[in-house]
């Protein structure tokens, strides 16, 4: 990266408090106190926040400069506030070292954990049972946690807190106060916006501000009636022009791929076997597909739509989501969620294209003898594209863990894990097969409130997404436990707090390596 | 990736073929031993290991799971590399994932063989037997003569939901595969680089293998 980019990024987010601060210290501080779930999250992390440790040092020539002018707001900076917040968890909840943490309202009692979670661990077999066996002993130690709450598959899974709906804190009602005001005013400041989402959206501001965040609306207030309007118009247009063209032979093929893939899509959550739901999936796969030929429908592309079809229909269902019956809606409330819906998964994937990180090889492509060609000339070197896509991504990732975590990077190397094996899944589906949907949600406020969130900032990410199991992947003592553990992270307890986690550590490793970019070079 | 060729030996076992055709639930029901309508589609590989016991020997298989959308991308040949056998996977119900069993299978050839540069054993499954057999009976095929001329050791309807053939085509497909191995061995044209080993000639556990 440029120099100058470096620089106007500074200047850019100058406002944007915090990046790396003193609380840091305090928190590592903090999690030699005794248990809670929060605490053996960081101390499963702690070799993460120990490079940290090292850090503090060499990054406070970067940091101190700035560091004086953003005090004041450093306390609002998000990545800091998850810190702040956390550790105040944390000291709540060392008291009640079996309860669990202050901000998860534990509903259930003990038994009916154990069934729930049960259910839980069963919704999730798909995923899980693969190693189920293999990787129980990596899984021994999450366990072993303190009892956690429950936290189910999509409901309430735009709650700020994953595990329940809290009394709704002063914080949390100063931050809803917040984005009421922005929203409220003629011209929304989207700035303003991005700062306050980066934490998370509240649940009620979510949809409103997730279209703004896209481009898809106007910041402008007035002209957003206008604009939802002209675009809903629009995509039904699509679908009129369209639609009926899926019996074609020209696209019999995308279509079918499509129909296959549907049923599939969040397979275990009753939302999405409606057929009311399936035919809305179809629609906005099939369109968008067809408008995109250069790539087509590529697998994946059917979980992107899942964030916003839900995030969008939570504006019409108080409770329990992934329940909710869909064609019990108005027919114009329905099509507006599924227009929505598509032109924010759209804007989502050309913004990744634009920057060039996704590359969509379609059937045409791979036809054409000359990109054919091409392709043969880059798989010269080891799968080293010239050509930007997600192998590049995955191969960005490599660099970046070999500078961050050498121990890591080498024990891939000795068992010859190779991160396409594990990583191509988490560029290609923005690590959505690897969290649950709550928690997708929730990196997505990050995601639209950061420059570049799902293109760039998302490889960071990754990396501490990686790191964060850095335990358990060193302590398998083969190639097939590692790919399965890899394959089936143990995140089906995830809630916000742990996202705000992972979201603060790349945060902090974006900073470190797009700063000094051979900081960690050995 | 170690190789043992003693006590304990290790395959890697590719599974490929269009998307939707059952690859997964194959590799589900042949090492969980169960079967589920809710798989998620592939993205990737995804990995299963299967560990049989063979002849007092320890056959442990690495099953790599390949979306079906794979051949339309370019990392086939990545996740082919040091693949020991394959399966490939079509749809009895759907003639277009037939179709595609021969796009599939030069796919493999072009991007993957044995040191001595024979192909890999490959084994054909027609899976959703259950639910019909249209592609089998309509089309006419002679399911043997398709293998003999497309270089498949051998092929099995197969029903990952009733768990029928399954176990039945891993056999095989591991008894070509150890037959290839040994016939390296005995060639003695050792590569000491690649884990894969020279042969000199075609599998002879099979009426329908074809050396090619």
């Amino acid at each position: 990266m440029a120099t100058e980019d470096r620089i106007s990024f500074w200047r850019r987010t100058a406002k944007v408090p915090g990046r790396y601060h003193k609380d840091k210290p305090a928190f590592n501080q903090s999690k030699t106190k005794k248990a809670s779930s929060f605490h053996e999250f960081a101390c499963s992390t702690n070799d993460a926040w120990d490079i940290d440790d090292e850090e503090d040092y060499s990054l406070t020539g970067v940091i101190l400069p700035n560091s004086a002018a953003l005090s004041s707001s450093l306390h609002s900076h998000p990545a800091v506030l998850v810190q702040n917040q956390l550790q105040h968890e944390e000291t709540v909840a060392s008291h009640k070292p079996s309860e669990a943490p202050n901000l998860c309202n534990v509903h259930q009692d003990d038994t009916e954990f154990i069934h729930v979670n049960g259910k839980v661990v069963k919704s999730r077999s798909d995923d899980a049972h693969l190693s189920a066996c293999s990787v129980r002993s990596t899984l021994q130690k999450q366990h072993s946690l303190p009892v956690r709450p429950i936290i189910p598959l999509v409901a309430r899974i735009s709650d700020q807190n994953a595990s329940g709906a809290p009394p709704m804190t002063v914080r949390e009602k100063s931050r809803l106060d917040k984005f009421r005001q922005l929203l409220a005013n003629p011209n929304t400041d989207l700035e303003e916006l991005r700062k306050h989402s980066w934490s998370g959206i509240p649940r009620e501001m979510r949809p409103v501000t997730w279209r703004l965040l896209s481009g898809y609306l106007p910041a402008n207030k007035e002209r957003r009636e206008l604009v939802l309007t002209r675009k809903r118009e629009e995509y039904f247009g699509f679908i009129e022009q369209y639609y009926h063209s899926r019996a074609d032979e020209q696209y019999k093929d995308t279509y079918r791929q499509i129909h296959i893939d549907i049923p599939r899509t969040n397979p275990l959550i009753p939302l999405f076997q409606q057929p009311t739901v399936q035919e809305v999936f179809e629609r906005i796969l099939f369109i968008w597909a067809i408008r995109h030929p250069a790539s087509g429908y590529v697998q994946g592309i059917n979980d992107l739509v899942t964030p916003f079809f839900v995030v969008f229909l939570s504006e019409f269902v108080s409770e329990d989501v992934e329940n909710f019956e869909v064609a019990a809606l108005p027919i114009d409330t329905q099509r507006n969620i599924e227009a929505d819906s598509f032109w924010c998964m759209s804007k989502l994937l050309d913004g990744i294209q634009v920057q060039t990180h996704f590359i969509f090889i379609s059937t045409d492509m791979i036809n054409c003898k000359c990109v054919s060609q091409l392709k043969w000339i880059l798989f010269q070197d080891n799968y080293t594209f010239a050509q930007p896509g997600i192998q590049n991504k995955v191969k960005a990732l490599e660099e970046l863990v070999s500078r961050i975590d050498e121990d890591i990077h080498n024990y891939f190397k000795r068992y010859e894990v190779e991160y396409l094996q594990f990583a191509f899944r988490w560029m290609n589906n923005l690590l959505m097969r690897e969290l649950p949907l709550r928690c997708t949600i929730r990196l997505w406020d990050t995601y639209q409130a950061e420059a570049e969130g799902f293109s760039h900032f998302h490889l960071y990410v990754c990396a501490a997404f990686l790191i964060e199991w850095r335990k358990e992947i060193l302590s398998m003592v083969d190639f097939q436990g590692l790919l399965m553990l890899l394959q089936n992270l143990p995140t089906i307890h995830w809630g916000n707090e742990e996202v705000g986690l992972l979201l603060a550590e790349a945060y902090r490793l974006k900073y470190t390596f797009a700063d000094a970019p051979s900081h960690y070079k050995r | 990736m170690q190789n043992n060729h003693h006590k304990e030996r290790l395959y890697k076992i590719l599974v490929i073929g269009d998307l939707g055709v059952g690859k997964t639930s194959i590799i589900k029901r042949y090492v969980h031993h169960n079967f589920s309508p809710n798989y998620r589609a592939t993205i990737g590989v995804d990995f299963a290991l299967k560990v049989l016991n063979w002849d007092q020997e320890t056959v442990r298989l690495q099953l790599w799971d390949i979306a079906g959308q794979e051949r339309f991308g370019n990392m086939t040949r990545v996740y082919y590399r040091e693949a020991m056998g394959a399966f490939i996977v079509f749809d009895v119900t759907r003639p277009a994932s037939f179709e595609a069993v021969t796009k599939w299978k030069e796919d493999l050839d072009s991007k993957l063989t044995l040191a001595n540069g024979k192909n890999v054993a490959t084994v054909l499954l027609a899976n959703k037997c259950d639910q019909g057999r249209d592609v089998l009976t309509n089309n006419g095929i002679k399911m043997e003569q398709f293998c003999l001329e497309n270089g498949f050791v051998g092929w099995y309807e197969t029903s990952a939901k009733e768990n029928i053939n399954i176990d039945e085509a891993a056999n095989c497909l591991v008894k070509h595969i150890i037959a290839n191995e040994n016939d390296m061995l005995q060639s003695e044209v050792l590569d000491t680089i690649s884990p894969q080993l020279e042969k000199d000639k075609g599998g002879t556990c099979s009426s329908c293998f074809r050396s090619q």
